[in-house]
């Protein structure tokens, strides 16, 4: 600029000399003022302006899951075929989120699939349905055998939906179209990914030992401060007026039960941490994360349903729950854990 | 010193600067104002613009609703077509998609007796009235609230959907034209949801053998007296109902009241008290009521059934707020708002005060709020975050859903107690 800049030196010139440089400088004036418009326009435009300029929030960094990102979506509900498959992926959903009414016979408790595999079984880290579904079948070693889906699924009625408390007294049959609609809802929400290899955001995501041993004082303590709110105080959940479950018991006789995975402090910790509370999921650390499973876990529900017959708690106990994390048959404020309810309750009320 | 030199600039004052006539004015600093200028040219033109179009939109809506809400408007004959979709938008939230109800809680509309016996006029019925109370389906006790739809549905499609329920969910013979709904409206106006079984009893030929009625009793002298103060109000606290309306059920910024949690509402108006919600004109009001009172304003409006005020009015995208409603958006870590608001935002407890029929100018500000910190007093926080994660688009389309929704009918049987023993506070300054 300073080489079209009149130089201090030089006095100012004849008119026609002066006119010109005016002209030129005129044109550099709009031109360069167009540029700058323009530039600053494509800076906002790309999101390239700083969030204290323009009193804007980036969108981007508001969302929590950027490093999570990379994960497996499943396909949007609006996307479910509408023919007879897709009226089958249809009632495998609605089963999924409202359990007690759609396969009534075979809940014996308050809860639905989606109180832990939330947003209708998609979420990552909360055990998805689309994470489980292309690894089997399986062996597992809670049953020694290996486990078809619909092997895996009659598990989650025994033990998570308490089935031995259902109307019929036990999970689906064999062939039931529970399983059926169920499996074709698992299938159709994993299209895409690999079969035999579990993708990223399977189960409930790993969680840090805790430092120091889990406790259920600090448990109690951790519980009032965040999940009373919504689970209620003695942690039986909460129901609306109609006495619909919105927030599903925790313990108790309308819980899972002995045999549910929920019930071990290592899953229930980890499930907790990546989940809970409701959208703010990583709010507890792993510290606090495994002193309210644990608190949790100390706390009355129905019995194990493979305790029948001749075999005592004390057997049950050494036989299925081994693990030291476990109140399994232990005595908390003079209640013996593990014996669960005199005849199964009905579900609500 | 522009003055002296203007009257005679060849005299150069004391303040005359050698340097100052070559020195023209930097060429950015006439980039920079070329540039605001064309800035300020093309936000005033944009920003008018927006304004003409969302006027457009907003008379498109209204002439929308209003179409909708004059059951004149449309004579056509309803086919089921219609009459389904409208099921799915406004009775699957709470009896399933096929009308399975929930066991236990909700009663099925799927092959029901009830309804065998009662057929589409007695669904019309129940749609326009609602329905509250002990009542036997399929040999199964309830004993919920189902809202009066008066408000939100129009004669039209309230027959749209009796006739879907009674011939393809029941597989019955039976319709009713939209006439018969307007006779029904005209003749059940102002009255309350049917009492449950017993109250259908009288509807109902053959209906099924139903639980005897658990009527509430006649309001007390005391209800009277609040119901006094929250009209009239007294010479130092305002009326309510010259805010929030004379059926509670607000306007603009001013929230619905109407069969609210009375535990919620006493919370907020402590809150209000504390200074731990924000609001001048609330401040004021709750600081001159008396414990009792507070107990008995909330009970008041908790037990009130009132028709809804609000309508979709912040032109958001109704998909996507029944979307969030419904299932959340968890990309962003928002839940569906029924998850804790109870479905169809009847709420739950003390905590998660009723959504449904709010009004939507209030609920995307107090979403704005809990996004801003403003408003900071809900459980654990949760709201803040659910507010931060919402783009303005979100708020908008949340609130003008829960806007479209019926209002939860008043519940006697929350009612905080009364007791006679809390101290008075009305003098605190």
């Amino acid at each position: 600029m300073s080489s079209k800049h009149p130089s201090d030196t030089t006095p100012p010139g004849p008119d026609s000399a002066k006119g010109g440089r005016t002209a030129i400088r005129a044109i550099l004036a709009v031109g360069g003022g167009l540029t700058l418009a323009v530039l600053g326009s494509l800076v906002l435009e790309f999101g390239l302006a700083p969030s204290w300029l323009t009193g804007q929030k980036s969108v981007p960094a508001a969302s929590p899951k950027g490093a999570m990102a990379d994960l497996f979506t499943p396909p949007p509900e609006s996307t479910i075929p509408n023919d007879e498959f897709g009226a089958s992926v249809r009632r495998g959903m609605a089963i999924f989120t409202a359990t007690g009414t759609n396969a009534h016979d075979f809940v014996g408790n308050n809860l639905s699939c989606s109180n832990c595999h939330l947003d209708a079984g998609r979420q990552a880290f909360s055990a998805p349905m689309w994470a489980a579904y292309p690894v089997y079948p399986k062996y597992r070693s809670k049953n020694k055998m290996v486990n078809t889906m619909e092997d895996r699924i009659k598990g989650c009625f025994t033990y998570s939906m308490n089935a031995q408390g259902s109307p019929s007294g036990g999970p689906p049959p064999y062939g039931s179209d529970v399983y059926r609609d169920l499996q074709s809802y698992f299938y159709w929400m994993s299209k895409g990914l690999p079969i035999g290899e579990t993708p990223d955001g399977a189960g409930f995501g790993k969680i840090d030992k805790p430092a120091l041993p889990p406790s259920r004082e600090r448990g109690a303590q951790v519980f009032a401060a965040n999940c009373a709110v919504c689970h209620g105080k003695d942690g039986l959940g909460q129901t609306d007026v109609n006495g619909k479950t919105v927030f599903p018991p925790l313990w108790g006789p309308h819980s899972f039960n002995w045999g549910a995975g929920m019930h071990k402090a290592s899953s229930a910790a980890a499930f907790i941490q990546h989940n809970m509370p409701l959208s703010e999921p990583g709010k507890l650390s792993a510290q606090e994360a495994w002193d309210v499973a644990t608190f949790l876990d100390s706390h009355p529900r129905p019995k194990d349903p493979r305790q029948t017959g001749a075999i005592t708690l004390q057997e049950a106990d050494k036989k299925w729950h081994k693990s030291s994390e476990d109140f399994y048959g232990e005595t908390v404020d003079g209640v013996v854990l593990g014996t669960g309810y005199p005849k199964p309750a009905p579900a609500a009320n | 010193m522009s003055k002296k030199n203007k009257q005679d600039p060849r005299l150069p004052d004391e303040t005359f600067e050698p340097y100052e006539e070559p020195r023209l004015i930097p060429l950015p600093v006439y980039w920079i104002a070329i540039a605001l200028a064309i800035w300020g040219v093309v936000t005033l033109v944009q920003t008018s613009n927006a304004g003409h179009f969302a006027d457009k939109e907003r008379a498109a809506l209204g002439e929308k609703t209003a179409s909708v809400a004059s059951p004149a408007a449309s004579t056509a004959a309803p086919d089921t077509g219609a009459g389904k979709a409208l099921f799915a938008d406004n009775c699957s939230s709470c009896h399933g998609d096929a009308g399975e109800g929930v066991a236990d809680a909700i009663p099925p509309l799927h092959a029901s007796d009830v309804i065998k016996a009662g057929g589409a006029s007695a669904i019309s019925q129940i749609v326009m009235r609602g329905i509250g109370g002990p009542l036997i389906v399929d040999k199964a006790n309830y004993d919920g609230e189902m809202p009066s739809f008066s408000s939100v549905l129009s004669d039209t499609e309230i027959a749209a959907i009796a006739d879907y329920v009674a011939t393809d969910l029941n597989g019955m013979n039976s319709t009713v034209s939209p006439d018969q709904v307007a006779e029904i409206r005209t003749a059940s106006e102002d009255m309350d949801p049917w009492d449950g079984g017993a109250g259908l009893a009288s509807l109902i030929n053959g209906l099924p053998p139903q639980p005897a009625s658990e009527n509430a009793s006649a309001p007390s002298p005391e209800a009277t007296a609040t119901a006094s103060l929250a009209s009239q109000g007294t010479a130092n606290i305002w009326s309510c109902a010259s805010c929030h309306g004379d059926k509670g059920e607000g306007t603009q910024t001013v929230p619905r009241l109407a069969g609210l949690a009375p535990a919620y509402l006493a919370k907020q108006l402590h809150d209000f008290s504390k200074g731990t919600r924000i609001s001048d004109s609330m401040a004021y009001v709750a600081k001159s009521l008396s414990e009792t009172q507070i107990t008995e304003l909330a009970n008041y409006y908790g037990a009130m059934s009132s028709p809804s005020g609000a309508q979709p009015a912040l032109k958001g995208d109704l998909a996507r707020g029944e979307q969030l409603a419904l299932s959340g958006d968890y990309s962003k870590n928002v839940p569906a708002c029924f998850t804790c608001h109870g479905t169809s935002g009847i709420g739950v407890g003390a905590q998660f005060p009723g959504l449904a029929a709010q009004q939507p100018a209030y609920i995307a500000h107090q979403l704005a709020m809990w996004a801003g910190g403003a408003r900071h007093n809900s459980p654990l926080g949760l709201m803040a975050g659910i507010g931060k994660a919402l783009s303005d688009e979100d708020r908008r389309a949340v609130a003008d859903y829960l806007a479209s929704l019926p209002p939860a009918a008043g519940n006697a049987k929350t009612a905080l107690a009364v007791s006679p023993t809390l101290k008075e506070t009305t003098n605190v300054q």
